[in-house]
């Protein structure tokens, strides 16, 4: 099949932050224009995919578009890749997305305001995220990876008069940005040591990838920027820091989206890099850790938006574990990963409701504190009702209850989990660690329902806590529709499999061309056939039950992870303060002295590596004229007597007398124009000079570094730059061996002598001038343009100040300025 | 700072004007002679920064009205086109173009490169002039 046209999928991709950007034309009063227009960004994008999946159907994962060039320079140009697992997620996010713009319209309520900045940032992100997920080009993965950094940065710290909030945000940008370093790196390495720069073609070709040092360090450094991105241990901190944001927000980026990221570009990897021996140790090892440390801390907490962002981690744990398990290489070359992106939709479909129903009690109670919610149920707070059933439908599915289609996806799971264990029995381990996850998971769920209901075993222990509250008014339904939507899909597919199975089988062909089921079972095949699976399973539930009902594992607990950010943090401002106070001195002498033996120490490298830089240059007469040598005596006797002398005019007219010398060295040699450039720039030096002098602060009696090592550097700087500069007019060059000089290219190419120019120089005759116009036109431009800053230097640094003189009639000066 | 000089002033007031003019000559000619832009700048800050010292301050500004920072704006404008223009005709940066006018028997050899010369004679003047006033303003009378 020919490659799919990628202007559809870039208009899929652009349409949010179009629509998002639009709705600022809207006057502010209209908030349902506002809603509906932003609305139609994520809507059209569904529909944009939907047209380009009819036309070209799902992509195998070694097909993408064909591109547009943008970067030819840099491999980059804009090619997308619709394959199942890229396809599944955008469809995942643009949909999501269409949700969540009309629950944030109840959310928000008649603050338009805040509806007015909200969409534009909302559109960004939908867009970045629809770009990670169906970008082809690595590096343009790892751009729109930024640009979601970047775009959920605003989003969660988006009460930006909290400085908790913001600090929090960045944080999350810190955090999240550090791994999308790694991402870059480990991109960039990639691309170069195979010369391949699309997911696509990498993975038609992944059987050569081979498993050289460079690839696995690629591989490594791209699951680094995964795992922050997906919130792994050890930087799963940012997760749950990032929930001060508003609730749509969290129910967005951090259930159904920006977090998926990272488990996403584990699908993506898995065909590349999964038959490196470390893809399994160590994808496994961060995705078990971090399932159980999640599903503890989860267990723990008492806020709902709280409980929700650690299951989450937990949650995410499972999928990178999962993908771990892709890994697995069984005696039938199988891997032990089966309808994983079912498992992944089925987490979405019950943690977002969750989430919007959060914020909807809050919204309703003004609080998400769970001992605040005790006995909720009796309580007759209106319209509470719809959303405790809601709320009690998803944790249903949040425990894995049968029914659901999450039931089926633990099943899923715990079956590759045993599957895999059967060949390596070491991930008995973490079978264990899921079947306990999973006891966490049912437990909260019934302190949760027993809290509702007021049940004696409930959580109500009165705690002071904070909770961030947005503004309340009548627009209700909005608030629970969408979630009771995503729960109901759960049942949809939890009972009737086969309509699940008809969308997801043509997603599921990605990862896995032979998945080991056929998809999703019945409710009721799981207890014809039991096995390893189900045991777990009723093993978790009755294990969860348990836990629910004990009063241990209640108190609140702090995450010692949460330490990590605020000390690296510090640390880094700490010695960066130190480092830049060490560099930073203030004094001239001190930068000069550091260039100076940075240049020498490079210098002498070059020479040690290529000792015919020490020999002269054939051709060239050290003492050819008397005269020369006179005024090359009178240079250098000037600048020996320099630092002799410490008056600064004294030492100003020695410099001079240097300079003029050097003037008549230019004469000497016929170099008219350098002579004239010289002779006036010494009249103006020293006239500046002989103004600035009576400006300058005293002089500094006691210099940090003695002078004499300082004269022998200044020396030795000298000579050697006088010594490059006679090579330089007499390099040989390398392939050829022939004697260069740099000037035999100018004169040839410019009009003298020759009729030759090549177009070039403008047929000018004066080199020097051609040379300036033409040859280094760029650079003449540049030196005037620092000419020009220079002057705004002056201007704005020494201000006007004859108009402020003080009572003595005396000018105010900078000399002034520095006794004072 | 001002040096009350007679002599000095009435020198200046000869030499100005001529300073100007080799200026100018040294800017049109600097392409097939020694001359260019950069020289031509420093020469007439020269002649410019004479005339202040001279004359003082009050009669500098008459003679020199505009604030030194619109000559660096107007010749890095001036230059900045002379260097696009090459662009939108398909041909690199800077790329000069020449032409050979012939007026009764004289032949006059014409090149953009001249504009991009006087575009840095006009930020040379702009800078130095502009550092030294300021400078000297600083000081004071």
């Amino acid at each position: 099949m020919a490659p799919a046209d990628p202007s559809l999928v870039l208009a899929a991709v652009g349409a949010p932050v179009v629509a998002g950007l639009a709705t600022l034309l809207i006057p502010r009063a209209q908030n349902l224009a506002r809603v509906l227009l932003a609305a139609c960004g994520p809507a059209a994008s569904l529909l944009l995919l939907g047209v380009h999946l009819t036309r070209y159907g799902v992509a195998p994962n070694h097909a993408g578009t064909t591109s547009i060039n943008w970067v030819p320079s840099l491999h980059l140009d804009l090619s997308f890749l619709v394959d199942g697992l890229g396809a599944f997620f955008a469809l995942l996010v643009a949909g999501v997305g269409v949700l969540i713009v009309f629950y944030s319209r109840g959310y928000f309520g008649n603050d338009a305001s805040s509806l007015a900045r909200f969409f534009p940032a909302l559109g960004f992100f939908t867009s970045s995220m629809l770009g990670v997920f169906l970008a082809d080009h690595l590096l343009l993965t790892a751009l729109f990876w930024e640009l979601t950094s970047i775009s959920s940065f605003f989003l969660i710290g988006w009460e930006r008069d909290d400085e908790t909030a913001v600090k929090r945000a960045m944080q999350a940008f810190f955090t999240t940005g550090f791994g999308g370093l790694a991402l870059l790196g480990g991109v960039l390495l990639l691309g170069d040591t195979t010369g391949v720069w699309r997911w696509s073609d990498l993975v038609a070709t992944a059987s050569e990838i081979g498993s050289s040092g460079t690839v696995v360090a690629a591989f490594v450094l791209i699951f680094v920027g995964a795992a922050s991105k997906s919130a792994q241990w050890p930087l799963h901190y940012w997760l749950p820091g990032a929930m001060l944001a508003p609730t749509p927000v969290s129910a967005f980026l951090h259930s159904a989206t920006m977090v998926k990221a990272g488990v996403f570009l584990l699908g993506r990897l898995l065909p590349v890099f999964g038959l490196l021996t470390i893809w399994l140790p160590l994808v496994v090892a961060f995705g078990a850790v971090t399932m159980l440390l999640g599903a503890g801390l989860a267990l723990r907490q008492h806020n709902l938006k709280l409980i929700f962002a650690y299951l989450t981690v937990s949650q995410l744990g499972l999928f990178v574990c999962m993908y771990g398990f892709g890994g697995v290489t069984d005696g039938h070359g199988g891997s032990a990963i089966d309808w994983d992106l079912s498992q992944i939709a089925s987490h979405g479909l019950y943690k977002a409701p969750l989430f919007l129903i959060a914020g909807a009690l809050a919204h309703r109670l003004g609080t998400r504190r769970l001992p605040e919610l005790f006995g909720l149920w009796h309580r007759g707070v209106s319209g509470s009702r719809v959303l405790v059933v809601v709320l009690l439908a998803a944790s249903y599915a949040l425990a894995g209850g049968p029914g659901t289609v999450s039931f089926v996806a633990k099943e899923l799971f715990l079956g590759a989990a045993h599957h895999a264990a059967a060949s390596h029995p070491a991930l008995l381990v973490v079978v264990a660690m899921a079947v306990l996850a999973a006891a966490c998971n049912v437990a909260i769920v019934v302190r949760l329902v027993a809290t509702v209901f007021g049940w004696r075993l409930g959580v109500r222990d009165d705690l002071p806590g904070r909770d961030v509250v947005h503004g309340k008014d009548r627009w209700g339904p909005v608030l629970w529709v969408p979630a009771a939507g995503l729960v109901l899909v759960q049942y949809i597919g939890g009972l009737l499999p086969p309509v699940w199975n008809s969308v997801f089988r043509r997603l599921e062909v990605n990862v896995n061309d032979e998945a080991f089921t056929d998809g999703l079972p019945w409710l009721w095949e799981p207890f014809l056939h039991p096995g390893a699976p189900l045991a777990m399973s009723l093993a978790a539930i009755g294990l969860g039950v348990v836990l629910g009902c004990s009063q241990r594992m209640r108190g609140d607990i702090v995450d010692v992870h949460d330490r990590i950010y605020p000390v690296t943090y510090r640390l880094i401002l700490q010695y960066g303060h130190r480092a830049f106070h060490g560099i930073q001195t203030g004094h001239l002498r001190h930068y000069l002295v550091f260039v100076f033996t940075l240049l020498l120490l490079g210098i002498s490298w070059a020479a040690w590596v290529d000792p015919a830089m020490l020999r002269l240059p054939d051709g060239v007469a050290p003492f050819e004229s008397l005269t020369g040598l006179l005024l090359g005596a009178v240079v250098c006797a000037a600048a020996i007597a320099l630092p002799l002398v410490t008056e600064r005019v004294v030492r100003v007219l020695v410099l001079g007398a240097s300079g003029f010398a050097v003037v008549g060295l230019y004469l000497l040699y016929q170099a008219i124009d350098l002579a004239l450039t010289q002779l006036m720039f010494e009249i103006i030096s020293v006239l500046l000079f002989l103004l600035v002098l009576r400006l300058l602060p005293r002089l500094d009696r006691r210099p940090l570094i003695s002078p004499r090592p300082r004269l022998a550097l200044a020396a030795l700087v000298g000579i050697t730059i006088g010594w490059m500069t006679l090579l330089a007019g007499h390099a040989a060059d390398q392939r050829t061996n022939e004697a260069v000089t740099l000037g035999a290219f100018f004169e040839e190419h410019s009009l003298h002598g020759t009729e030759v120019t090549d177009g070039r120089g403008g047929e000018g005759r004066n080199i020097v001038n051609v040379i300036l116009v033409d040859f280094r036109g760029f650079d003449t431009l540049g030196e005037i343009t620092v000419l020009a800053t220079a002057a705004l230097g002056v201007w704005s640094m020494l201000p006007g100040r004859r108009r402020h003189r003080n009572d003595e009639g005396q000018p105010g000066t900078i000399a002034a300025e520095v006794e004072r | 700072m001002r040096i009350d000089s007679l002599i000095l002033r009435t020198a200046v007031r000869l030499v100005l004007p001529l300073t100007v003019l080799l200026a100018i000559y040294a800017a049109l000619n600097g392409h097939n002679a020694p001359g260019g832009g950069f020289i031509a700048g420093l020469v007439t800050t020269v002649g410019l920064c004479t005339y202040r010292m001279a004359f003082g301050e009050r009669a500098f500004h008459r003679l020199f009205p505009v604030h030194p920072r619109w000559l660096v704006v107007a010749g890095l404008g001036l230059t900045l086109v002379v260097a696009i223009i090459p662009l939108l005709a398909g041909e690199p940066l800077l790329r000069s173009a020449s032409t050979v006018l012939r007026l009764g028997g004289q032949e006059l050899h014409l090149v953009s490169a001249t504009v991009f010369d006087l575009g840095v004679l006009v930020v040379v003047v702009g800078v130095a002039v502009g550092m030294i006033t300021r400078l000297g303003e600083e000081l004071g009378p």
